[in-house]
């Protein structure tokens, strides 16, 4: 049961979730906006380098969703089946899933990055 | 009562609709997740849309006001966010190169049932001949016949179709002429593009063996399974392979079972015992091998298509890929993606319904 003072499930639950994520995105957003200044100052072109460090940005992402889609969906069989033939390698759904997550939130935070230089380029 | 509630009823008694529903939006994150490494990878390739709609000798002019016509001079997260809108209504735009001037939607809608009538044909082909070999196999178990099933399904498995296709048609076709080397049916036969019920024109399915039962045209049927023998073998091989290793190892352990022993201490016949109370149990684990294995058929639809010369949607990603139809491959991968990710649903739905304590 809730206690006065604790805050509620929900929050809880919710917050847990977006610190996970927003450590991700935060790193994502270090890395798209460095990768982005540094490749144009390789290049020299800003249009070539949004693409490519955007597409990157979004590789990580699409990655990271199957890889958290494909936790949820096949985790619990993955976990079953390394038990059942005695090939336990210490890989849990929730492991993979909580990665999954802070990859996805990374490679958004590459897109988002890059898009907020190339606009001040 | 509308559509929804009436399917819900329709599979109460089978599977809980929430499982469903629940399995049905696991599949957004995954289609999205696809179409967002599908977008990477096209940018990340090389190549120029622009040259390859208007050739090398377009002006620059003409590549860059295409180039605006694309909407590649847009900013990247604005392209992104429109090709995931433009994913979600399966509208991937037209074709540069390989059906120039029509829709990618067309492509894929006149190519999906001939690549889907291959695999079908595969994975009967592997489930008809891999569960009773399986099955047998497990029963007679270290029997010559056991030996005989097991060597082959691991023959089956080794062999990849690059190989044992044009191995095939040298073998059925240039040698011994028993079948057809390539294409869906006889030259010489032409069929309708629609087939008439109870006075009304329909169009044809694509898949030209059910065509050719639609339309009553027996030979054009004979000539068609003729053609699409070889490649459903080839398709089929390692299925059968699959299913048949699944099914013994499976079923080995199945028939071990206490309740197997309590049912032929209780005068059970052997073939009832392993048909009514083995089979089932011992199909679990191969259902799922089997729903994953339609995803690799799929797959090897490309590389059964492009040896057979099949114009499917196999051969469609390889053509696209070589000429750089962006369109084209964004829409045949998403495509796969999208039967992959259903095929997968169905056999979660199957293996609930074998095995209930999935649902909790």
């Amino acid at each position: 049961m809730t206690q006065r003072g604790e805050p509620p499930r929900l929050r809880q639950y919710v917050a847990a979730r977006a610190r996970l994520v927003g450590s991700g995105l935060v790193v994502g957003l270090l890395l798209g906006g460095l990768g982005m200044a540094g490749w144009t100052l390789y290049t020299g072109d800003a249009r070539s380098s949004e693409a490519t460090v955007f597409a990157l940005g979004a590789l990580v992402f699409g990655f990271g969703l199957l890889g958290w889609s494909g936790s949820i969906l096949a985790g619990r069989g993955i976990e079953a089946m390394q038990e059942h033939m005695d090939t336990r390698s210490n890989w849990t759904e929730r492991d993979s899933r909580r990665a999954m997550a802070r990859l996805c939130g990374s490679g958004g935070g590459i897109m988002i990055g890059t898009s907020v230089v190339a606009a001040l380029l | 009562m509308n559509w929804t509630q009436f399917l819900f009823r329709l599979i109460e008694p089978v599977v809980p609709p929430r499982f469903v529903i629940k399995r049905l939006l696991l599949l957004i994150p995954v289609l999205f997740g696809v179409a967002s490494v599908v977008f990477a990878i096209l940018h990340l390739a090389p190549g120029d849309p622009a040259i390859i709609i208007a050739g090398q000798r377009a002006s620059a002019e003409q590549l860059e006001q295409i180039r605006v016509e694309l909407g590649l001079r847009r900013p990247l997260w604005e392209q992104y966010l429109s090709f995931l809108w433009d994913a979600a209504r399966f509208d991937f735009g037209q074709s540069y190169s390989i059906s120039r001037g029509n829709s990618v939607r067309s492509v894929i809608s006149d190519r999906l049932p001939i690549t889907l009538e291959l695999a079908i044909y595969g994975q009967a082909a592997g489930i008809l001949l891999g569960l009773p070999l399986g099955i047998i196999s497990a029963v007679k178990q270290d029997s010559l016949t056991d030996h005989v099933t097991r060597i082959g399904a691991l023959t089956g498995i080794s062999v990849p179709i690059f190989w044992s296709g044009p191995l095939l048609i040298l073998l059925f076709s240039t040698y011994l002429d028993v079948f057809p080397t390539s294409g869906r049916i006889a030259s010489t036969l032409f069929l309708p593009d629609t087939w008439t019920l109870f006075g009304r024109e329909l169009p044809l399915t694509g898949m030209i063996t059910v065509d050719t039962i639609l339309l009553g045209n027996t030979e054009a049927f004979l000539s068609a399974a003729h053609h699409l023998f070889l490649p459903a073998v080839v398709i089929g091989v390692y299925s059968t392979a699959l299913i048949s290793r699944m099914m013994r190892s499976s079923m080995l352990e199945v028939i071990r079972q206490d309740y197997i022993r309590t049912a032929r201490a209780k005068g059970q016949g052997a073939k009832i015992t392993l048909m009514k109370h083995g089979f089932r149990n011992a199909l679990i684990p191969v259902v799922t091998v089997i729903g994953i294995q339609f995803g690799t058929l799929l797959g090897g639809a490309v590389l059964t298509e492009t040896v057979f010369g099949i114009n499917g949607m196999g051969l469609t990603i390889v053509t696209a890929i070589g000429v750089s139809d962006y369109p084209v491959v964004q829409g045949t991968v998403l495509t796969f993606a999208l039967l992959f990710t259903l095929v997968n649903l169905f056999v979660d739905v199957t293996y609930s319904y074998l095995d209930p304590r999935i649902q909790q």
